[in-house]
């Protein structure tokens, strides 16, 4: 039987090219995915703050979203109790005490926890959030504010 | 049987080109663009702190209060007087110009909105008033 030649000098890229696109659409998908977090939410302008990046921000730091309305934008309605969730689920404040527990005990207490609220909650929600952090053992906070506003309806009011 | 030339050197780059160009025109339409967001990090009286703690430094104390009170949208009371959010900002220049290291000390009403003490600590920042805490009346 007559062997084939096998040395081909020609290198087929074409299901080379086909992967790696496969992998490049993967890889946007699931990143945007992982961004979750509450789309009611209408954050105050601060723009002196430190501006949040992936390098300023350390990958375990916590993030409670308090939300004061439905939705975003015209004939949204003020809910009755603000909403506090963390990457959009939705939980107690005893949650938000065990989470913080939690997160000390791996990471000491030098963790970020950034309050991301809706600049109309009134402060006394945000009170019960910062009293459980405290009540954690966590005395620094931090307030998340829109540094650069890049989707312009963003601001509407 | 005849076998046909399998190698084909020359390899065709158009269904490629065809490709990228729909991915660009993809990612181009849906990816839209986010907005910068910055932190502002303010202390929680520690229920032990003891005055033995103090410095010399100069504290300073602001309140936030109920802005339904009055039709501006933040209303803040520093040594007995009502400021809105333009006219606070000297006030904190001219603390900022006395000492950097300053302390202020937010006081909140529980119904004050929250974006009136961002904008305030956004202040503070501008004028690196870095020692803030937070109090909730």
């Amino acid at each position: 039987m007559a062997r084939k030649a096998q040395s081909n000098p020609q290198l087929d890229m074409t299901p080379m090219i086909d992967v790696v696109f496969e992998l490049i659409i993967f890889f946007v998908v699931t990143l945007t995915e992982s961004a979750k977090r509450d789309e009611s939410i209408t954050l105050a302008d601060g723009k002196h703050g430190m501006v949040i990046t992936a390098e300023t921000l350390p990958m375990e730091h916590l993030q409670i979203d308090v939300a004061a309305f439905d939705k975003k934008g015209d004939g949204r309605k003020r809910l009755a109790k603000p909403r506090i969730s963390i990457s959009d689920r939705e939980i107690s404040l005893q949650d938000v005490y065990n989470l913080v527990v939690e997160r000390k005990k791996r990471y000491g207490h030098e963790f970020p926890v950034l309050i991301r609220a809706d600049e109309r909650t009134p402060h006394e929600y945000i009170r019960h959030v910062m009293d459980k952090c405290t009540e954690a053992g966590i005395w620094k906070i931090s307030f998340t504010a829109v540094a650069e506003d890049n989707t312009s309806e963003a601001k509407k009011r | 049987m005849a076998r046909k030339p399998q190698e084909d050197p020359q390899l065709d780059m158009t269904p490629m080109i065809d490709v990228v160009f729909e991915l660009i025109i993809f990612f181009v339409v849906t990816i839209k663009p986010q907005d910068v967001f910055s932190r502002l990090n303010v202390n929680r009286p520690a229920p032990a702190q003891s005055s033995a703690e103090q410095t010399n430094d100069p504290v300073e104390e602001i309140q936030v209060g109920d802005h339904r009170r009055s039709d501006r949208k933040g209303v803040y009371v520093y040594n007995g007087k009502e400021y809105d959010i333009k006219t606070i900002k000297p006030i904190l220049k001219k603390i900022s110009d006395v000492s950097s290291d300053a302390t202020i000390v937010v006081r909140c009403n529980g119904k004050s909105p929250h974006g009136a003490l961002v904008d305030l600590l956004d202040i503070c920042y501008e004028y690196k008033l870095m020692n803030v805490s937070v109090f909730s009346m």
